[in-house]
C-alpha cells in the first residue's frame, strides 16, 4: 500500500511539474508578497482625500496645526483656485474658510461617502487636543477604543491581506490546479487504465489530495513567513496550517469532483467561475466590509475564512463542532468524489 | 476461464444493453467477440474486466463470481488493451511502463527492454515523451503495458488498429505466442481478418444478443454454397465456370486448354456476420 501510494505520489508530482503548477504557485507567491509589502501597506497609509483650504486669515490652519503637516491640507490663495483644484481632483474636498462659518465645497458623490469626505476634511482642521486620529487614543478621550492584541498597524494590515490572498490562492488557484491535472489525465484516457490495475481507487484520490495539500501547506508557510515575518509566523503558523489544510482538502475534493463530472475544461471553467465567486465574494464582503448577509453564518467558506483569519491573529477556532463539521464535510465530499471517479472509469473511450 | 450465463445489463430504465448473453471461453483459447458499434461488446468487456457493475445473470472468471473478484489478485491476473493507446503523453515509453508495472508484484513482471524489443519499438524513442510518437508506436507501448504483467487472461480491444500491415502481422504473431504460453485471449474487434486468422471461436453480437457462436471455419462451411469458380483458357479465350464441389470429385470434366485459377465460393466471415446479424460492421 505504502509503495503504491509513493508511486502515485511521484507520478502526480511529475504531472504538476509538467503542468507548470509549481511555477505558477511560486509566481503567485512572489506577486502577493510584493503587493503586500510594497503596495497594500503603502496604499493603506496613504491619505484618503486631498483637502484644499481657502483661508485668507489663516486662522483655521493655525488652530489645527495643519500648516506644519505637509501634504495633509493644501492651502489655496483664492476661491477661484479652490474651484480649479476641485475640478482637477473631483474626489478632493474644499473648505472655504473665508466666511465666518467655514463651508465645505466638493463634487457630490454618494451620500454616505460625501459625509465621510466632509468629516475627514473637518477632522484635519479641528484642534489636535480635541480630536485624536492616533491608533492608540488617550484615555478619557471621547473616541477611545480598546486595543486588542499587540499587532502594529502595519502588521495587522499585512496579516489581513496575507489571509485574504492565501484564501484566494487556495480557493481559486489550488482548485484549478487539481482539476487541470485531472482533465489532462482524462484527456489522455489514463484514468480508465487505472480501473484495471491492482489498485484501490481511494488510493488514487488520496495521493492527489496529499500532493495538493502539501503544496498548499508549503505555500501557506512561505506566504506567512515572508509577509508576517519569521518570528511572528512561528506563533501563528500551526493554527494557520490547520485551517489551510481544511480549506485545501475541501477545494481539492471539489476540483476533483468537478473534473470527473464535467466533460471538458470549457465547461469546467464556467463551474470554476461560479464556485470561486460563491466561495469568495460573499465571504470577503461579510468579513471585510460593513455588508452583512443574514445567511452568511451558514456559508461554509465564511466559517473557514474566519477560522483562517482567527488563526492569523492568534485567536484560532477551538470549538469542537467546527472541526467535526469540517470532518463530516470532507467525508461526504470524498464519498461523492469516489463515486464520480468510479463512474468516469466506466465511460467509453 | 470465463463463464457467462444469461448476462443482462441496462444503462437506464429503457436502455437495455445486454439481453441475456450465454458463452464460455476455455483456458488458452482465443475468443473473438464481434459486433457493430453499440451492439453491447464494450459493455460485455467492461463487465468482464470489473469496470462495470450492476449486471444481471451469472459471470465467473477464474472459477470465481465476478462480483466477488474485484480484488488486487484478480486485476493482477488480467491484462487489458484498450481501443485507444491510453498513456501519459508527457512521460516516455520507459517511464510509462515503469509506472504501470509498479502496481504488480515484481515476481510476475517481464523485462521492459525485452518486451519492447519484441514489439519492434524504435529504441531511439525510448526516453522521448509519448506525445512525440506515431499511433503505431503508441499502440506498441500500450501492448507492452498490457503484456508486462504476464497476465493469464488478455482482453484485447482492436489490437491492430492504427498499425501498418507489418505491425498487424507482428501483433498477430505476438497474440499467437501468448496463446501458446497458455494465455486466454478475449478479442473484441471489427477486423475480420484478425478474427479469422486468430480466433478459435467467434461470437457475433448484435443488439445485446449473440446471433451466432462457433469456429470461424465452421461458420463459413455451414453457410457455404459448396461451389468453386474456375477460370480457364479454351480455344484462345478466357472463360469462367462455377461448379459444385461434388462435380469435381472426378477432376475437371469440361473441355479446357489451361486452368488459370480456382476460387472457392466459401463466404467470408464478414458475409457471415451480415447474414447472422443483418448489419454491417460499422
Amino acid at each position: 500500500m505504502k509503495k503504491l501510494f509513493c508511486v502515485l505520489f511521484k507520478k502526480d508530482i511529475r504531472m504538476m511539474l509538467s503542468g507548470k503548477f509549481f511555477f505558477i504557485a511560486f509566481g503567485s507567491l512572489v506577486i502577493y508578497t510584493l503587493f503586500i509589502n510594497f503596495g497594500y501597506v503603502n496604499f493603506m497609509n496613504d491619505k484618503l482625500y486631498n483637502v484644499y483650504v481657502y483661508d485668507p486669515e489663516g486662522t483655521r490652519q493655525e488652530a489645527s496645526g495643519a500648516a506644519g503637516k505637509a501634504g495633509e491640507v493644501k492651502a489655496v490663495a483664492s476661491r477661484e483656485e479652490l474651484d480649479a483644484a476641485l475640478s482637477a481632483d473631483t474626489n478632493g474636498v474644499g473648505i472655504d474658510a473665508s466666511l465666518s462659518t467655514p463651508k465645505i465645497v466638493m463634487y457630490a458623490g454618494s451620500e454616505k461617502v460625501d459625509r465621510h469626505r466632509a468629516d475627514y476634511a473637518r477632522s484635519l482642521l479641528v484642534l489636535r487636543s480635541r480630536y485624536s486620529a492616533q491608533p492608540y487614543p488617550r484615555s478619557g478621550s471621547r473616541h477611545s477604543a480598546r486595543v486588542v492584541g499587540t499587532n502594529t498597524r502595519e502588521l495587522k494590515q499585512k496579516k489581513e491581506m496575507c489571509c485574504e490572498l492565501l484564501f484566494i490562492e487556495i480557493v481559486a488557484v489550488g482548485f484549478l490546479g487539481i482539476a487541470s491535472v485531472l482533465f489532462k489525465e482524462k484527456q489522455m484516457g489514463v484514468i480508465r487504465v487505472h480501473a484495471i490495475l491492482p489498485l484501490k481507487r481511494s488510493l488514487f484520490i488520496l495521493a492527489k489530495l496529499v500532493v495538493f495539500l502539501l503544496s498548499d501547506l508549503v505555500f501557506a508557510a512561505l506566504m506567512t513567513a515572508l509577509n508576517v515575518g519569521i518570528n511572528g509566523a512561528g506563533d501563528i503558523l500551526p493554527a494557520m496550517l490547520v485551517q489551510t489544510g481544511i480549506l485545501s482538502i475541501i477545494m481539492a475534493l471539489t476540483g476533483f469532483g468537478c473534473a470527473m463530472l464535467l466533460p471538458d475544461f470549457r465547461q469546467f471553467s464556467l463551474a470554476y467561475l461560479v464556485i470561486a465567486v460563491f466561495a469568495s465574494v460573499p465571504v470577503f464582503l461579510s468579513a471585510n466590509t460593513s455588508v452583512k448577509m443574514a445567511w452568511i453564518d451558514w456559508h461554509p467558506f465564511y466559517q473557514i475564512y474566519m477560522g483562517l483569519k482567527g488563526a492569523c491573529f492568534g485567536t484560532p477556532v477551538i470549538r469542537p463542532s467546527y472541526y467535526i463539521l469540517c470532518a463530516c464535510g470532507i467525508g461526504l465530499l470524498f464519498a461523492a468524489v469516489w463515486t464520480a471517479f468510479r463512474r468516469e472509469m466506466g465511460k467509453e473511450g | 476461464m470465463i463463464e457467462v450465463r444469461n448476462l443482462t445489463f441496462s444503462y437506464g430504465k429503457d436502455k437495455e444493453a445486454l439481453k441475456g448473453l450465454d458463452f464460455t471461453v476455455e483456458d488458452g483459447e482465443i475468443f473473438g467477440f464481434l459486433g457493430p458499434n453499440g451492439s453491447g461488446k464494450s459493455t460485455t468487456q467492461k463487465i468482464l474486466t470489473g469496470i462495470l457493475r450492476g449486471h444481471g445473470g451469472h459471470v465467473s472468471l477464474f472459477g470465481q463470481e465476478i462480483s466477488k473478484a474485484h480484488t488486487a489478485d484478480f486485476f493482477e491476473k488480467i491484462g487489458v488493451l484498450f481501443e485507444y493507446p491510453y498513456l501519459y503523453a508527457n512521460l516516455s515509453a520507459l517511464d510509462n511502463l515503469r509506472y504501470f508495472s509498479s502496481f504488480y508484484p515484481s515476481g510476475q513482471l517481464r523485462d521492459i527492454g525485452e518486451i519492447l524489443e519484441k514489439l519492434e519499438f524504435k529504441p531511439d524513442f525510448l526516453k522521448k515523451p509519448v506525445a512525440s510518437y506515431s499511433k503505431g508506436m503508441r499502440q506498441r507501448v500500450s501492448m507492452a503495458r498490457t503484456l508486462i504483467s504476464n497476465p493469464r487472461l488478455l482482453f484485447l480491444d482492436e489490437p491492430t488498429s492504427g498499425l501498418d500491415p507489418s505491425g498487424a502481422v507482428l501483433f498477430r504473431r505476438i497474440i499467437e505466442e501468448e496463446r501458446k504460453k497458455g494465455t486466454t485471449v478475449f478479442l473484441t474487434t471489427h477486423n475480420m481478418l484478425d478474427a479469422d486468422l486468430l480466433c478459435d471461436r467467434v461470437a457475433f453480437i448484435t443488439n445485446g444478443n449473440i446471433a451466432a457462436l462457433d469456429m470461424p471455419k465452421r461458420l463459413k462451411e455451414k453457410n457455404s454454397s459448396r461451389c468453386v469458380r474456375i477460370a480457364y483458357l479454351y480455344q484462345g479465350s478466357r472463360r469462367e465456370k462455377t461448379v459444385e464441389t461434388t462435380e469435381l470429385e472426378r477432376g475437371i470434366f469440361f473441355p479446357h486448354d489451361e486452368v488459370i485459377s480456382i476460387h472457392s465460393e466459401e463466404p467470408t466471415l464478414e458475409d457471415m456476420f451480415i447474414q447472422y446479424t443483418g448489419r454491417g460492421l460499422s
